[in-house]
Formats: C-alpha cells, structure tokens, sequence
C-alpha cells in the first residue's frame, strides 16, 4: 500500500469517528418502567470493601450495593447486576449508558455532583493513609506528601484521594495510579509507594486482611474532611433518582438502613444529618 | 457528546509527556529485545545439547504465556526475591524479554535459511568462522529477517499500553487519567489511536525504506 492509500485510510477512519461521535444520545423518560420490565438495574461496583465487595463466588456484597438492591426491590425492580469498574470510568460509563446507577462509595464532590444526579448521602468515611511502621517520612495529611519531594501516594485511579492528592498539589509523577487494593498494599510492602491512601474503613479491612505487623494506618487524614457518597444517576434520570430519594428516606426512616450499613462499620448517623446540597456545595 | 478542541488543546500536552514515555519504553525494548533475541538463537543454534535445550524451552514458555502476565510477574512478584525494578524498568525488560524470543526465532529462521552449501564454500575457501559469519551468512541472512523483525517492532509498540497495568504512566495511562479526571473519554482515546496510527504509519515507511536498502546491498 502507498503512503497515499495510508494517509486517505486515515481520514476515513477519522471520519467515521466523527460520525459515532455525533450520534446524539437519547434520554430514558421512563427510566424507571424500563429497569422494572427488565427486572434488574446495573450497577458500578469497584470491589473495594467495605463500601463494594465481590466474594469468592461472585456474590456481590458491600454497602453500597446492599442499599441499593433494597431501594430498588421496592421500587420493584428485583435484582441488581454489578459491573466492577475503575472509580474514574464510572461517571463515563454511567453517561454512555454502560450503568442505571454508581453504587460504589463514590464521594460526592462538586465536580462530581456536575456531571451526575446524585442521591441523598448513603456511606460517609474520612480518609486514611496506610504506610510503614513509624511513619518514617511524618505523613499526616495531603499536603505533607506534596511538601517531601520523595514521598510517592498510591491512590485508585479516578478516586477521590487521587483528586485530594492533585489537589494538594502533589505532582502527577509522584501521584501513583494503583489498579486495586491488594496491588496497593503490595506497592506500600515492596517499599513503591510510601503511602496507600484509601477510605478510613477500606484501608482498615485492607490492613486486618494483610496482617502484615509492618503497616500502620494513619486516620483520619488532616485537612481532608469526612466524605459521602450517594447513589448516581445519569443526568437526565432525575425521575428515577428522585424515586429511589423517596424509598432511601423511608429506609432511614425505618431503621433498615442502619441496619444495612452498620454491620460493614458505616455510621447511619453521619450519612443522616446531612445532605447532598451540603456536600456538593462543599469545597 | 461532541468533539471539544479547547478540550483537546488542554490535554495535548499530558499526552504528549505519555507519548515520550510510550516511544522510549518501545525504543528501549526494541533494543533490549534485539539483544535478547540474538543470545537466544545463538545458545539455541551453538550451545551444547542440554544448554540449547534449556533455552528452547525457556524460548517456548516466554512465547506461550500473556506478556500481561509476565509483566504482572516481573512487577509484583520479583520484589518477594528482593529484585524491585522501577515500573518502566521492569516495563522495558518485559517487553524486551517477550519480544526477544519472537526475534530469536526470526534470527534462527534467518540463518537457517542460507544455503548449506555457502557454509561448505565458505569452509573450502578457509575462510574463518569470523570471516564467514560477517562476509558470507550474515549479509545473506539479515535481509529476509527485516520484514519479520519490523513487524514485531510495530507489534511491540502497539503493546506498550499494556505497561499501564503495572503503572507506567505512558499514553495510554496519560489519557485514562485525564478521563477519569473530565469524566470524556473521547477526545483522549480518539487521540491516543491517532497518536499510535500516526506513528505506525511513520515506522511502515522508515521500515519500507530499509527494507528497500538492504535488499539492494544483496543484490550487489
């Protein structure tokens, strides 16, 4: 083939892209009806205990999805299905009509409440950092790890301690992107990172399960205030947001929802006095 | 969702810093790999019987396994030997090594495939065994493998996103990192297979052209 033939290869290729890219995408009005006569809702899960878990058979467990199975089975819609996804393909995956909804302890942060309809707080957690026994470099907070040129963060990619990390003004070379958290805690043993920095709650799970004397949880992380997520919708779904808002409040309201979440170590407490308009407003 | 080129030209550059690492991971592999691949095929073809076998079946079982899992070993499970290598170095050995025996079994099919009887030439004239490397086979045997090792060159480059499974922050894992910071994938993927295209495309031509120019040296 000619360099020419190449080159107009290309352009059609190029053309095609642009094509795909422009095809609108369209919105559910009945959302709901639908996921009813399917019977199920997909979901984003990350298999991060205690917030999302995946057991050794496949069964889906955590928090997040425990609540979300029950709002949904009283909306009437009987099961959910969970993907296990990337924290920072969620919100893409969720646009592109991959997810019905994130349930995964995925913060509420302003940004995030842009491009997603969240609901009312479910799971709330400070941040944590696991590091090595004594903490040799003085790790308290985000900003400690900016300040040391050679402190390394390992954080999930797209996560929300990732974004803490940038946001405190961590380079992204020192910012490292760990694919989930038994390569994390590998990377903090193997001396590759110098902190693993999780949810208050992941990080303790973590650790028990490495039994490893030589780590040590700092927690909660200065200057990082506690966070909560919700479940997520697309934009677009506020109808079947506001649906699953109505029977979350009745969950609460009942004492189910303690019932649900206390058992992984969450506070229902915290997740009830306060809101999503405080915490998307939030800095 | 619709294509942002204010969007585009504010991730060009992180790109483009994923794009400098995805071109020295490859070049350094390719390296690493050439040299590799020759070590292989000389113990496979010159080493003593036991020895040549060991290397077949070494060559065999690097082929026969996923380099994502090679990659995953060398990263995560060397540091328990107490062999900790920074990711792009232990990147560069995994490609280097997988693609090393692919190369070793160009080179061999390479120097097989010249004749018997320009050895025994070589060996009536009492030409050394210098001599006949350098004069007789190697020109002979070279030409034909370009092709072959060209391929696996564009092959290995197309790889190296793989190395954003053990966190080298390449192209690839440059552009997942601003997807998942923006919540848009299309604009960084988009660009991400116009980058690789681009380069394929320039690698096919440079290769093209020294392809041509070894096949002339023969024909001289």
């Amino acid at each position: 083939m000619k360099l020419r033939d190449w080159m107009a290869m290309a352009a059609g290729a190029t053309a095609l892209m642009a094509v795909a890219a422009a095809t609108p995408a369209t919105a559910d009005e009945n959302k709901l009806d639908e996921l009813k006569e399917q019977g199920f809702a997909r979901i984003a899960i990350a298999n991060e205990p205690p917030f999302t878990a995946v057991g050794a058979d496949g069964k889906v467990s955590g928090a997040a999805p425990d609540v979300a199975r029950e709002v949904f089975k009283r909306l009437g819609v009987a099961d959910v299905v969970a993907s296990i996804s990337e924290y920072g393909a969620m919100i893409p995956g969720l646009q592109a009509g991959r997810h019905d909804a994130i349930t995964a302890g995925l913060f509420m942060k302003p940004e995030r409440c842009a491009a997603v309809a969240y609901s009312e707080p479910i799971l709330c957690d400070a941040e944590a950092f696991a590091l090595k026994k004594g903490n040799p470099l003085g790790l308290k907070s985000y900003k400690d790890i900016a300040d040391n040129p050679d402190a390394k963060i390992g954080a999930p990619g797209g996560g929300t301690e990732e974004k803490l990390a940038l946001e405190a003004g961590v380079p992204r070379d020192r910012v490292i992107v760990v694919p989930d958290g038994q390569s994390g805690m590998k990377m903090l043993q193997d001396g590759r990172i110098d902190v693993y920095s999780l949810p208050v709650l992941s990080i303790n799970d973590l650790v028990s399960k490495a039994n490893d004397p030589n780590i040590e949880v700092v927690a909660p992380v200065e200057g990082a205030p506690v966070y909560c997520d919700g479940a997520a919708f697309k934009k677009g779904d506020e109808a079947l947001r506001d649906a699953f808002d109505v029977e979350l409040a009745k969950l609460k309201e009942s004492g189910e929802f303690a019932k649900i979440i206390e058992p992984y170590g969450f506070s229902a407490k915290a997740a009830m006095s306060t809101t999503r308009e405080k915490l998307c407003a939030a800095k | 969702m619709e294509w942002d080129w204010e969007f585009v030209r504010q991730i060009m550059p992180t790109l483009i810093e994923g794009l400098k690492i995805t071109i020295l991971a490859t070049a350094l592999g390719a390296v690493v790999a050439a040299v590799i691949g020759l070590v292989f095929a000389i113990l496979r073809m010159t080493a003593p019987k036991p020895i040549a076998r060991a290397t077949s079946f070494i060559v065999e079982f690097i082929r026969g396994t996923p380099l994502l899992v090679q990659l995953y070993f060398i990263f995560y499970v060397l540091p328990d030997v107490g062999i900790r290598l920074p990711a792009l170095v232990a990147g560069v050995i995994g490609l280097g090594i997988h693609y090393g025996t692919y190369a070793a079994e160009v080179y061999r099919a390479g120097i097989e495939n010249v004749p018997r009887g320009q050895w025994e030439a070589a060996k009536a004239t009492n030409l050394t065994a210098r001599q006949t490397w350098i004069h007789v086979i190697l020109p002979q045997a070279i030409p034909p493998m370009i092709p072959a090792l060209a391929n696996y060159l564009i092959a290995m480059f197309k790889e190296t996103p793989l190395l954003s499974a053990i966190t080298v922050l390449e192209l690839m894992n440059q552009a997942k990192s601003i997807a998942n910071s923006n919540y848009r994938y299309i604009e960084p993927m988009t660009l991400v297979g116009v980058f690789f295209l681009i380069m394929s495309l320039i690698s096919v031509v440079f290769l093209r052209w020294l392809e041509e120019r070894y096949s002339r040296v023969e024909q001289r």
